[in-house]
């Protein structure tokens, strides 16, 4: 097949990266290599105390054999079994990704480095799980794989961060020296116990440990890689990090130890359940992880050497393992070992792979298994242990056994009579079968030059025990031969594997109907689809769509929280004086219209009633502005009101057209009562401690001085907006212009029209609905008010008065013409034609007017002061007679736009001829 | 004065809570609409009711004296012709909602949040066909 070179070149360097690693590993570190461990640090978030730390020790540098190593097994491997494949590029680029974040964690010393690189792991299998991602299972597995992983990831965060909490550094090192002296909080428990479910879902420790042999959907390079090489012994080498702080703790050993016992019983178990090549072997990863977890439990020395030497064999052994179900996969066509047997003719190559690896899981002599059994042995022996280590430890090296005989033996040398079943079987490429080749011989050279691995091992275990320098590695003891024990484990493994098929239908006919009901995947399946409902079922009782129970949750909250608060805080409220002269008489007068309207809109069951009731509350609150020497707030609230009660009933008209029958709602509703009683009592509460507190009157008496003198102004409430304010009135009337912009959107979008300036036609100025009576007095009426508007607008910095209600009266002109002839002739009477852009003149010329002060050096918005002499008189001009033209402008078409469009609502859809002039 | 102006406030804020919490969309647009003009009242009673005297210097003085206070009012006077605006938005959404549903009661507007039926199913947990 034709590759371009371009990615020929990619594939290559890409593959050559591990190789490279490797050498500059071996350079390093065979014969003298530096002084271990090696550190670098540099700053990356100084504040959280967050370094860039690495610390190369000497489990470090056992691990980056590892990783590299297999890896550069697993590149060659993956050249080949992706031959002709297009997405081949994609599993090298995973692969070098996934290589990179082993090696990040690796060599991480500060916990948030070390968790980055552990989560990129979790995320690259999960892409490398469900990398044919068309097939299902590839996609369950993956999810299954990232859920339990990067779960446990989060756990793990959470401990790091109790743990930095608790022993005051992120520095992985730092933290494990001081571990045993740290008080033994509770908080210091719980991160242990995070940190180490972290470290179980990872490892796949019981009950965690289900997603590994599902994670078997993967390519065969990733299952060798990922799921028995590296990642997965993740766990154990964080296990093993912190071992050496917590090598003593009674509580650690016993858990690792149980652990990893029922791990790995359960994981033969469940061995023989299998009938696939790779679930077979994953299993086997699974109770080859429990051990080394319980032997990372086993306090001394010798553990620790046990654990180093099973690590480095596991992955001698496994990955040749899975690179021959690859092959046998490729070549056969199947990896269902019922359907195998007596390859061993057409597939030399990968047969003696097979076999180089087997020897070396049984542990049988001349290999680096029997090394790691000589280990294990020694561990048992020195070291009091619970007895279901040693015990699981019999069984679990008598399934190796038998798994590495039917890996070995069975696919290749048994059975050979059923061969010609199997149609043509091919051996595997020159790439396909070095990678397990060279694994597998490194495995048995190891095994017959124990020694050469010695300053390797002895520097591992240096770095998993808290004191310095101990023995080193036991040789002696690794190369003599227990004859009995190994005796009786080749029995038992030879019972097995004579054994495998009647025991395999025993454990199917016991084990999986006990798992369909408790296993932990069918938990975790069960979780899994309790989960969406669960979802569902919190969001609909949250989310129940019902707006007045939203409104009444947040009132109830406040209402709580407010009490709450205002009962601790004691509020002190004085009494106030209750004078009864002439002013506070009208003061109640207003206040009773108030109330009367108030109850009235609240409670009475006819819209129109409740609509004018309102009305009433707008007059009263008017009339008490009045009262209160504000007549300028009592002007805009009189004539907002007006517009107000015609708008509302132009809406009112509209609705009634819409839905005649009346919203079925209880015309006295309690609860609501009381709610709305309690909330507005509160703040009437507050209100009242708030005017019991001494008053401050700087800022109003600063206006009061600067009014005249400053801004040539006597009405200081008008000089306020348009002066010394100017600029939070120019954001008011911009938002009043916005707000028009979007319900002109959504007017638009309702009635199905453009959203345009257009020019009205004038051909429905004979509305139907007008009286006579009102035209003609609204033709005189029209000019007269436009006039007052503009007077009032003008004579506002001196005197009651100003651009808002200016506007807003000439916004009530505007509806007069409204309802005396119809809207679009209005619309037209309007300056401009149209109310928005009116409007945004209006605002366009507030804020030029703050442009030649600004010109002038001074502040934006700082007005102007001329006079202009006319000969028999001064006429004095400024900037703010401008600014307030803006607000008027901008008010009146505002409102009018509004006001406009709101009485078109109400009109029949005929009647509004709303589009462009012919042309 | 202030006493009346507590107790009114006091009342149109309650009874506008009351028109809010309705599910008749018109009666929650006026409780806004009200709960607007209890709001400026609080303002106004907040800058206290010492003087009842407009905020106007007389001609031929440079300063107020014995005048209401000018802040408030000025707070005020903006908040209603944005409250204003605020209700006349409010009321085009009202129309434009009821205009495209026919409807105007508030528990009946489920368009973005629909009664729950069938137990929600996500794809992943489908019957899975494929074999192996």
């Amino acid at each position: 097949m034709h590759e371009p070179v371009f990615t020929k070149t990619m594939r290559f360097s890409l593959s050559a990266v591990p190789f490279l690693t490797l050498a500059a590993l071996l350079a390093l570190f065979v014969g003298n290599g530096p002084q271990l461990p090696l550190i670098f640090v540099s700053q990356w978030v100084p504040a959280l105390g967050v370094q860039l730390a690495w610390r190369i020790d000497g489990l470090s540098v056992l691990m980056l054999f590892m990783i590299t190593g297999v890896g550069s097994a697993v590149f060659v491997y993956a050249n080949g079994y992706m031959r002709g494949n297009p997405q081949r590029m994609r599993m090298l680029v995973l692969l070098a990704l996934f290589m990179a974040a082993m090696v990040f964690c690796v060599c991480a010393d500060d916990l948030i480095v070390l968790f980055l690189g552990w989560e990129a792991t979790s995320i690259l299998s999960f892409l490398l799980v469900g990398f044919q991602y068309e097939k299902k299972t590839a996609r369950k597995s993956a999810q299954q794989a990232l859920l339990i992983t990067g779960g446990g990831g989060l756990f793990l965060l959470i401990g790091f961060l109790l743990l930095a909490q608790q022993g005051e550094s992120f520095s992985l090192s730092s933290l494990i020296q001081s571990l045993p002296d740290l008080p033994r909080t509770p908080q210091l428990y719980a991160a242990m116990g995070l940190i180490l479910i972290g470290a179980f879902t990872k490892s796949a420790q019981f009950p965690f440990h289900f997603w590994l042999p599902n994670a078997m959907a993967a390519p065969t390079p990733v299952s060798a890689y990922l799921h028995s090489a590296t990642m997965v012994k993740l766990g154990i080498y964080l296990l093993a990090r912190f071992d050496a702080g917590l090598d003593s703790s009674y509580g650690w050993q016993l858990c690792l130890q149980t652990t990893g016992s029922i791990t790995a019983a359960w994981g033969m178990v469940l061995v023989l359940k299998e009938r696939d090549l790779k679930r077979i072997l994953a299993w086997s990863t699974v109770a080859t992880l429990g051990t080394l977890v319980a032997f990372v439990g086993l306090p001394g020395q010798h553990a620790a050497f046990a654990v180093a030497a099973l690590l480095l064999a596991h992955a001698l052994y496994k990955a040749p393992l899975f690179f021959v179900a690859g092959n046998i996969d490729k070549g056969v066509g199947t990896r269902i070992i019922d359907h195998l047997s007596g390859l061993g003719r057409a597939m030399p190559w990968t047969a003696s792979a097979a076999l180089l690896a087997g020897i070396s899981m049984a542990g049988l002599p001349f290999s680096l298994g029997h090394v790691t059994k000589g280990l294990i042995g020694l561990a048992k022996e020195t070291t009091t242990v619970l007895s279901i280590v040693p015990m699981t430890n019999l069984i679990f090296n008598a399934i190796a056994v038998g798994v590495a005989t039917v890996a070995a033996v069975r696919l290749f040398w048994w059975h050979p009579v059923k061969t010609n079943e199997l149609g043509t079987v091919q051996e595997g490429s020159f790439s396909m079968v070095t990678p397990p080749l060279v694994l597998a011989g490194c495995g048995i050279m190891c095994g017959i030059f124990p020694q050469s691995l010695k300053s390797l091992m002895d520097q591992a275990v240096q770095a998993t025990l808290q004191q310095g320098a101990l023995d080193s590695l036991p040789l002696q003891a690794v190369t003599d031969f227990d004859f009995p024990l190994l005796l009786m484990v080749l029995i038992l493994g030879a019972i097995f594997f004579f054994l495998w098929d009647l025991l395999h239908r025993i454990v199917d006919a016991v084990v999986n109907p006990l798992l369909k009901h408790v296993g932990a995947a069918t938990f975790y399946a069960r979780a899994l689809a309790a989960l969406p409902g669960l979802a569902a079922g919190f969001t609909r009782r949250i989310q129940h769509g019902r707006l007045p129970g939203y409104l009444a949750t947040i009132l109830i909250f406040c209402t709580l929280i407010l009490g709450y608060l205002l009962w601790q805080a004691r509020l002190y409220i004085q009494q106030p004086p209750l004078s009864l002269n002439g002013s506070a008489w009208l003061a109640w007068g207003a206040a009773t219209l108030i109330a009367t309207g108030a109850i009235t809109a609240a409670t009475v069951k006819s819209r129109l009633t409740m609509v004018l009731a309102a009305t009433l509350v707008g007059y009263g609150s008017a009339l008490l502005f009045l009262f209160a020497g504000a007549p300028d707030v009592a002007l805009t609230q009189f004539v907002v009101d007006t517009v107000f009660v015609v708008v509302v009933a132009a809406v009112l008209l509209t609705l009634t057209k819409i839905s005649p029958a009346a919203v079925p709602e209880p015309g006295w509703r309690p609860g609501t009562f009381v709610l709305a009683l309690a909330f507005a009592t509160l703040i009437t509460l507050l209100l009242m401690a708030t005017l019991s507190q001494p008053f401050s009157s700087e800022i109003p008496d600063w206006f009061s001085a600067q009014s005249v003198p400053a801004a040539h102004g006597r009405n200081v409430v008008n000089v306020i907006l348009v002066d010394f304010r100017a600029f939070d009135t120019l954001g008011e009337i911009t938002v009043v212009l916005l707000s028009l912009v979007a319900a002109l959107a959504v007017l638009g979008k309702s009635r199905g029209l453009k959203l345009s300036f257009p020019h009205l036609h004038q051909q429905n100025n004979t509305s139907p609905t007008a009286s006579i009576v009102v035209e003609v007095a609204a033709r005189y009426l029209y000019p007269l008010m436009i006039a007052v508007s503009l007077f009032i607008l003008f004579r506002g910095h001196n005197e009651p008065g100003g651009g808002f209600i200016g506007g807003l009266l000439a916004a009530t002109a505007s509806v007069l013409w409204a309802i005396a002839k119809d809207v679009p002739a209005s619309w037209q009477r309007m300056p401009l034609q149209t109310p928005l852009a009116l409007s945004a003149t209006g605002l366009g010329l507030a804020a030029f007017s703050g442009v030649p002060g600004w010109c002038a050096g001074k502040e934006y918005l700082t007005h102007l002061w001329f006079d202009l002499l006319l000969g028999w008189t001064t006429l004095p001009l400024s900037t703010t007679f401008l600014f307030d033209l803006g607000v008027y402008l901008c008010v009146w078409g505002a409102v009018g736009g509004y006001t406009l469009h709101l009485l078109a609502g109400g009109e029949p859809a005929e009647n509004l001829v709303v589009e462009r002039s012919a042309t | 004065m202030m006493p009346a102006l507590v107790c009114a406030f006091w009342i149109s804020l309650a009874a506008s809570l009351y028109l809010v919490l309705s599910r008749d969309t018109l009666r929650c647009v006026i409780g806004l609409g009200l709960m607007g003009n209890a709001v400026n009242l609080l303002l106004l009673a907040s800058g206290r009711l010492q003087y009842t005297q407009p905020a106007v210097v007389p001609p031929g003085e440079s300063a107020l004296s014995l005048a209401a206070n000018p802040l408030p009012q000025a707070l005020v006077l903006t908040a209603i012709v944005i409250g204003f605006a605020l209700l006349c938005f409010s009321l085009v959404v009202v129309m434009a909602i009821a205009e495209r549903s026919g409807k105007d009661d508030l528990l009946l507007l489920r368009h973005t949040e629909p009664e729950d039926t069938a137990p929600v199913v996500p794809s992943f947990l489908e019957k899975e066909k494929e074999t192996p």
